[in-house]
């Protein structure tokens, strides 16, 4: 028996020996990362995670466990995860969703990466603009920093007109000599072009079809500040539409103090007045839903849409019309575009640097990005002779990440719709996009908390209605003003001003 | 003859009965015509959906939808199983629990009778809140990613309790119970032979609540169900679905083109509306047959006189 035992435990012995000499390269770890957006079904997963864990085991012995966050699902359960201190490594993160980057980490639910960067995610770091890394940099628990990998997406803002080209040509207009010379909000050609829309299409036909919320920046030419209420943005930064990056004077502003808000208040009222906006765009119950409706019929004849490089494409084929995309600006870049997507590690996590590990080679190994992103070839796609991939539309269907919002896409093969050598005009096209003159900054409103909350409730009552063109700015603009005076307008701006003018000296 | 006046006692005059006749029959038309809408909305045709929206008389009817449903989407079978899985083990053990808990409640002769009437009615007043509970949950009890976590939150409901012992207190005199430990009956005798059979349409009334309330229930799911994603119920499916449309169109604004890239991948309304008829069918033939009970155990009493 003595001896079994003695036996039992030199073998013991020698396994730990062994243990302690593969710890040498990497011990194998099990990393949780919590995904946004996914169309993913569990079969699916399972059989491409297969592929995908197989792959990093030789990498970084490293296994992923993904959580599939979906789009409505995302928000409240990563908030309740991360209050409950679940223990998953990487979150997705960015300045829209709930579980808001600059918060969290300010509220110290992100590791700060600076120094580990270096360490353990060289190529990542070197792969990034340094530009868009600066966005990342933010007032975080641990001091001003890095807490989480941006993606590099579509990583510019540009706003354009969506025209339909198919039922301006029926209305007589050369579209290619319209878009060429560019369209005026403000101008009598483009209240021209409505007015012979609804003409021809008859009274229910409401030719332009807004996203208030858009089109105020877009024709005012304001961009907006990062950390402003979310969804509720009562400040304005007005840049040089063709020269986004010169510096024109600007501070930040109260949005609804200037003439140029009031002005195109007035427009948009009057636009409204001749029937060219829907109702159903200016009540917030069912602007959303109409929007999308509208769109995909293509009853319309000039939309407003933030662009994305390509989406002209996407939305001609989806609509069946020949979508133009008219640009109002220059493409800009800024931290609301730069924190869209991010990853951060999350402090609960056992191996931070392996986290970061991953994520280097998620956003730098082609054969990773294209596996998670698109899934496995044979499965989910076929690759062409030109290189460019073709979906198998019916496995794809059941493997589809947001594409997005999983770090470096420009490391992923064309689509056949893309066609050869999209990404490298896709990178061009971004790459050219001028910084704005406050370059990374980001407002941190917690120290007027009270005022943002007084204002956000202002801004519920009056901004959609005023901007929707639905109520009229001679009566109503006045009252809302003096309101968001009460509120603490003054405050806010100065705060963010204040904070603005300290970024830029530092 | 006392028959007769029996008879003219309850009826009420032609008139009257016309009238409620015709409420009634509103008050049904109302319930049964959202759902034969969605049930129409289901077996339209995409197109149609989209050129005229939601009608009950679409351009072209089709059961593409259905088919899609069944043949290319082997989670709606799993979520379907969970669902009933879940349902049914949830009803037996909860109504179980709740017909047992408020039956000592109702007892006088139970020493920690008020303790444990007020250890549940203060869970009506006092929750502990999503946070604490979701980490209570995960944590200590293992409830995640785990049929258990959508089963055990919802098993003692003090509301259910508070019903069932007004319905003990109400219909089980304390005289049966005296009679019965007289002539000779045990506890459990007593609760099973004697007691249990009397107490059956409020047994029924709280499993229907209880079964109504699994069957219903989406955010366990939402909570606890992440990485193992077979487990979701139906309801979870469908809620996450309806949640993604939504989501995508409110945030178009912040994410430009890509809401509306992504709001493309999401299955069709006429899908939608097929996972609704799947949700509905199961649940609405569970009511007549705790009907039954329900009607057959008014009309039984106990003592007479």
């Amino acid at each position: 028996m003595k001896k079994l035992l003695s036996l039992l435990l030199a073998c013991l012995m020698l396994a730990g020996v062994c243990g302690a000499y593969a710890d040498e390269a990497l011990e194998p770890v099990t990393l949780r990362v919590w995904f946004h957006g996914s169309t993913v079904t569990p079969d699916a997963s399972e059989k491409v995670m297969a592929e995908v864990n197989a792959y990093l085991a030789d990498k970084i012995n490293v296994t992923i466990e993904p959580i599939w966050g979906t789009w409505g699902d995302f928000d409240q359960a990563t908030t309740t995860a991360l209050a409950g201190g679940d223990e998953v490594d990487i979150y997705f993160t960015c300045n829209w969703s709930a579980n808001e980057y600059n918060k969290y980490a300010r509220d110290g639910y992100w590791v700060k990466l600076d120094d580990m960067l270096d360490a353990y995610a060289p190529e990542l770091k070197a792969a990034i603009p340094e530009g868009i890394w600066e966005c990342a940099i933010t007032n975080g628990y641990d001091g001003m920093g890095i807490y989480g990998v941006p993606a590099l997406k579509d990583t510019a803002t540009q706003n354009c007109w969506d025209v339909n080209g198919t039922l301006l040509a029926e209305l007589g207009y050369d579209v290619d000599a319209v878009c060429e010379a560019g369209l005026d909000y403000y101008s009598d050609e483009f209240e021209e072009m409505l007015q012979a829309a609804k003409d021809a299409k008859g009274g229910d036909f409401y030719p332009l079809l807004i996203e208030p919320a858009v089109l105020e920046r877009m024709v005012t030419h304001s961009s907006i500040i990062t950390g402003d209420l979310n969804g509720a943005n009562v400040l304005s930064y007005y840049y040089d539409a063709e020269h986004p990056s010169a510096d024109i004077g600007s501070t930040i502003v109260n949005k609804f103090g200037t003439d140029e808000f009031a002005k195109f208040a007035a427009r948009t009222y009057e636009f409204s007045q001749k029937g060219f906006i829907s109702p159903s765009c200016q009540s917030t119950a069912t602007a959303n839903d109409y929007r999308t409706a509208t769109q995909a019929t293509a009853e319309y004849l000039f939309g407003t849409q933030s662009y994305a490089f390509g989406c002209e494409l996407d939305f001609s084929n989806a609509r069946g019309i020949d979508v133009r995309m008219v640009p109002e600006t220059a493409a800009y870049m800024d931290c609301t575009s730069g924190q869209g997507a991010m990853m951060a590690v999350s402090i609960t996590s056992k191996n931070p640097e392996r986290a970061l590990m991953f994520l280097n080679l998620l956003n730098t190994d082609p054969t990773l990005m294209t596996m998670m992103n698109y899934g496995l070839e044979g499965f989910t796609y076929n690759t062409n002779d030109d290189g460019t991939i073709t979906f198998i539309d019916d496995a794809r269907a059941t493997y589809s990440p947001w594409t997005n919002g999983m770090g470096n896409i420009r490391i992923l093969p064309p689509t056949d719709a893309q066609g050869v050598g999209f990404w490298d005009s896709f990178s061009e096209y971004y790459n050219a996009a001028e910084t704005l003159p406050y370059g990374g900054f980001i407002f941190d409103a917690s120290e007027v908390e009270t005022e943002g909350a007084a204002l956000a409730n202002v801004f519920a009552e009056y901004a959609f209605n005023l901007m929707s063109g639905a109520v009229d700015p001679a009566e109503v603009l006045p009252e809302f003003q003096a309101k968001l005076e009460e509120a603490g307008i003054n405050e806010f701006v100065s705060a963010a001003q204040a904070q603005m003018d300290a970024y830029l000296a530092g | 003859m006392t028959k007769k006046k029996n008879l003219r006692l309850n009826s009420v005059s032609v008139g009257a009965e016309a009238v409620i006749h015709v409420i009634l029959a509103a008050f049904s038309l109302c319930c049964i015509i959202p759902f034969i809408f969605v049930l129409i909305i289901s077996f339209s045709s995409e197109d149609s959906i989209r050129a005229i929206g939601y009608s009950f008389t679409p351009l072209a009817w089709s059961t593409e939808a259905f088919s899609y449903a069944f043949d290319k989407l082997p989670q709606i079978w799993r979520s379907y199983f969970n669902s009933i899985f879940i349902t049914v083990i949830g009803t037996v053990v909860s109504t179980l629990m709740c017909a047992l808990y408020s039956y000592v409640l109702y007892r006088p002769d139970f020493r920690f009778r008020k303790f444990f009437n007020f250890f549940s009615f203060f869970t009506m007043i006092f929750g502990g809140g999503l946070v604490p509970t979701y980490i209570v949950c995960t944590q200590l009890l293992g409830l995640r990613e785990n049929y258990a976590a959508l089963i055990v939150p919802l098993l003692v409901n003090p509301f259910n309790i508070i019903i069932m012992r007004a319905f003990f207190k109400s219909s089980v005199p304390l005289e049966l119970i005296e009679a019965a430990t007289i002539d000779g009956s045990g506890e459990y005798n007593t609760l099973f032979r004697i007691v249990a059979p009397i107490a059956k349409p409020g047994v029924a009334t709280v499993a229907l609540l209880n079964a109504l309330a699994f069957w219903n229930e989406w955010y366990l799911s939402l909570l606890y169900i992440k990485r193992n994603k077979i487990l979701q119920p139906l309801q979870a499916l469908l809620m996450e679905l309806q949640n993604n449309v939504q989501y995508l169109n409110q945030m178009a604004g912040q994410m430009g083109a890509s809401a509306i890239n992504e709001a493309a991948k999401m299955p069709s309304q006429s899908l939608r509306m097929v996972l609704v008829v799947l949700i509905v069918v199961p649940i609405a033939c569970a009511y007549p047959f705790f009907q039954r009970y329900i009607v057959a155990g008014l009309a039984v009493g106990s003592v007479k006189g």
